[in-house]
């Protein structure tokens, strides 16, 4: 349905509220239940000299109390605005078609870094369930194929399902691309970066 | 003044020289890579520059480590790709009519009628000329107002009006980056409130990280900026790319090529164009926050302005293009004259300088570093020097040395590049993701910097799709340590009073013009577009 000139702003601006009371209330909840609970000195401290000073939780509780200030001022200004069909501003917003998006990106992102983990671990304790190898995958952390298994497995699969999302084919110019993009990065990080570990292997 | 030549001399020879006197081409050699890799991902849609010091840094920081002779090979890579970007922005524009960033749209409204004319070549030499012209401006103003903002500054400002300047800049951000003022300095002052997760002043523990070990020592910097930056984009992109699958539209290029010859007369002739652009950036570059959109747009409108023929502009004049590249280009040296004075980054290039400068060595950013301290030598001990302001001089060189390097190869890298325009968002915007993937694990040693990279990228696609500015929750992000230090220690130094900021005139006028700012602007943006 098409929206009318003052549905739409009035439809639009319901994002700068949101806005406005989604910060608002995780300033509270920062203010009220996260920092008690999550810094260990509170507003002031009594230093090794018997001094009174700022507290870890001094800057903390003021850019949250600001936070909530100028967000109730934002709620404020939003609902005004959207009072006014004048003075109303076109703000963007969050629809289902991205969130859709969104879900399914990071579905394919979460699928390649979970290959990416559980690859190597896993293949490592199925060969050892089978006996051909013995010892866990930290021992093999730094043996080739076990150290590129995950990473190439997964960074192929999420690399290459992206792409064929977006295209809506398969091209062997991709396919080429990813792997020359894989084979860099390994020459890159493992080879000549000594000091330096590829996913998963800094993990275990 | 005989003191302000030591000073640049040994910046100069700080470059060229190693502490044993032997001439050392490593930064020169790291310039030029920077400068190459630059041009090239400007000329790579997609891709941008501050993309390109982000993957760059801690990759150079596995390679040089992170002592004091780190720093110039590593400046000298980052600038070289600051510099390097804002030239090849120009060849897609150029080329292709594909603005890869919202100011070489101004480019492209001459630049591609040219190409259509058969002068493609011409186009990008113009752009090539006037860019690097514009950038050499912006550096030399760069070099003069630096020293002499910060000594000023220096004098005047204590701990107290110093957390003020870092508010009234958020302020001045929020007012000029995004569509909403307002919404720009709340997400600043979440930036600010996230930063402080993990690390503390007192050294009692860490705080705010949910019992999560691995964020003790604070969330990891590179990965939370290259999260909101980059990935953030790349999920935009990427949903574009996937919504338009089936119109793949490309601009025809196969046209015969025309005259080319781009001749001194007729440089000659731009110069004065050229020179408008420059300053105009150069004015624009140097308050925080406001970039090169609005360089470029005011460039080529004082150009079509006050041209004989202003009909012609958008037909393909090479007046259009070199009154915008002239524009966008000296706003990057301009940019730095916050970072160096004030130690405040005014745009995401200068973000990067500074994790750069703050990762490596012990040298820091900001009004201290233009101490003109007397050079004494004592014997047994040493000499007395402001190390400080000579690495500020090497830097300094290091840009210019861009520029010469700019002026000499870098046209002719960048007529060759017009290749990698062709290279799809499709494919890039992946890749781009599984390097960013992986240099984040590798620097942050574990998955941990990967969630955080997700997690802000995630805020970054909310901010955008928000159509909120992501500038002032990077700026606040990476200020909030500091403010912190200062508003702690101003607290403290008052002997406890609440009220200590308003206490100092020059503070609170600080303060004042903050909220003045924030008011006026979202006053501004109240009044109804006319187009």
């Amino acid at each position: 349905m098409r929206l009318g000139g003052k549905e739409k702003r009035a439809a639009l601006n319901l994002w700068d509220i949101g806005f406005g009371a989604a910060l608002f209330f995780f300033a509270l909840w920062a203010l009220f239940f996260w920092f008690p609970a999550d810094i260990p000195t509170g507003f002031f401290f009594i230093n090794s000299i018997g001094r009174e000073e700022p507290g870890d939780a001094f800057f903390p509780i003021i850019l949250a109390s600001l936070l909530a200030g100028l967000s109730a001022i934002q709620i404020v200004l939003s609902w005004r605005n959207r009072r006014s069909d004048a003075e109303a501003d076109e703000t963007g917003g969050i629809t289902l078609a991205n969130l859709k998006f969104l879900a399914l990106f990071l579905a394919v992102v979460g699928t390649g870094l979970g290959l990416m983990y559980w690859l190597g671990p896993l293949t490592v304790a199925a060969l050892n369930a089978v006996g051909f190898l013995e010892g866990t995958y930290r021992n093999f952390s730094d043996t080739v194929p076990y150290k590129y298994l995950g990473y190439v497995t997964g960074g192929s699969v999420m690399t290459l399902t992206l792409i064929i999302w977006a295209e809506g084919r398969v091209r062997p110019v991709a396919v080429t691309t990813v792997a020359a993009v894989l084979f860099v990065a390994i020459l890159l990080f493992d080879v000549a970066l000594r000091n330096v570990l590829l996913p998963p292997n800094a993990d275990f | 003044m005989e003191i302000v030549f030591e000073y640049i001399l040994r910046g100069v020879m700080e470059v060229f020289f190693t502490a044993e006197g032997a001439f050392d081409w490593l930064p020169i050699a790291m310039v030029f890579g920077g400068l190459m890799t630059g041009i090239a991902i400007g000329a790579t849609p997609g891709l941008n520059g501050p993309f390109a010091m982000a993957l760059s840094l801690p990759i150079l920081i596995w390679i040089f480590g992170v002592n004091d002779e780190a720093l110039l090979p590593i400046l000298g890579f980052l600038i070289g790709i600051m510099k390097g970007a804002t030239v090849g922005g120009a060849v897609p524009a150029i080329l292709f009519n594909t603005p890869g960033t919202p100011d070489a749209y101004l480019t492209t409204l001459d630049g591609h009628p040219m190409t259509k004319k058969g002068q493609g070549p011409k186009a990008l030499k113009v752009a090539h000329f006037s860019s690097v012209c514009g950038d050499t401006v912006s550096d030399i103003v760069l070099f003069v107002a630096a020293p002499v903002l910060a000594v000023l500054i220096e004098s005047i400002l204590d701990l107290p009006e110093k957390g003020a300047l870092i508010i009234l800049s958020l302020s001045f951000m929020a007012a000029v980056a995004g569509s909403s003022p307002m919404k720009g300095f709340i997400v600043g002052v979440l930036g600010m409130l996230l930063a402080l997760v993990g690390s503390t002043l007192s050294g009692n523990g860490p705080r705010m990280t949910f019992g999560i070990v691995e964020l003790g020592n604070g969330l990891p910097l590179t990965a939370a900026i290259l999260g909101v930056l980059i990935i953030g984009e790349v999920f935009i992109g990427l949903e574009e790319e996937v919504r338009k699958r089936a119109r793949n539209v490309r601009a025809a290029v196969d046209t015969a090529l025309g005259d080319n010859r781009f001749a001194w007369s007729e440089r000659r002739k731009l110069l004065p164009r050229i020179g408008v652009s420059a300053l105009i950036g150069t004015a624009i570059g140097a308050l925080p926050g406001i970039g090169t959109t609005l360089a470029a747009t005011l460039g080529y409108d004082v150009a079509r302005r006050f041209s004989k023929t202003p009909e012609k502009f958008g037909t393909g004049l090479p007046e259009g293009v070199a009154a915008t590249e002239a524009a966008n280009s000296a706003v990057s040296g301009a940019n730095l004259i916050p970072v160096m004075s004030l130690g405040i980054p005014g745009n995401f290039a200068a973000v990067f300088i500074i994790l750069a400068v703050e990762s490596v060595g012990e040298f820091t950013l900001g009004p201290h570093v233009f101490r003109f301290t007397e050079i004494k030598v004592i014997e047994d001990y040493g000499t007395i020097i402001n190390n400080d302001l000579v690495i500020a001089f090497a830097m300094f060189t290091l840009m210019m040395l861009a520029n010469i390097m700019n002026w000499t190869v870098g046209g002719a890298f960048l007529r060759s590049l017009g290749i990698l325009v062709k290279v799809p968002k499709s494919i890039m915007l992946p890749v781009v993701l599984l390097i960013t993937l992986t240099a984040v694990y590798a620097q942050d040693g574990g998955f941990i910097g990967v969630w955080v990279l997700l997690i802000f990228g995630l805020i970054g696609y909310a901010l955008k799709r928000l159509d909120i500015s992501i500038l002032p929750f990077v700026i606040g992000f990476l200020l909030s340590p500091r403010l912190e230090e200062y508003i702690r220690g101003g607290y403290s130094a008052s002997g406890g009073d609440g009220l200590f900021l308003l206490k100092s005139p020059l503070a609170m006028a600080f303060i004042a013009a903050a909220i003045l700012i924030l008011v006026l602007a979202n006053r501004k943006r109240k009044v109804p577009d006319e187009v």
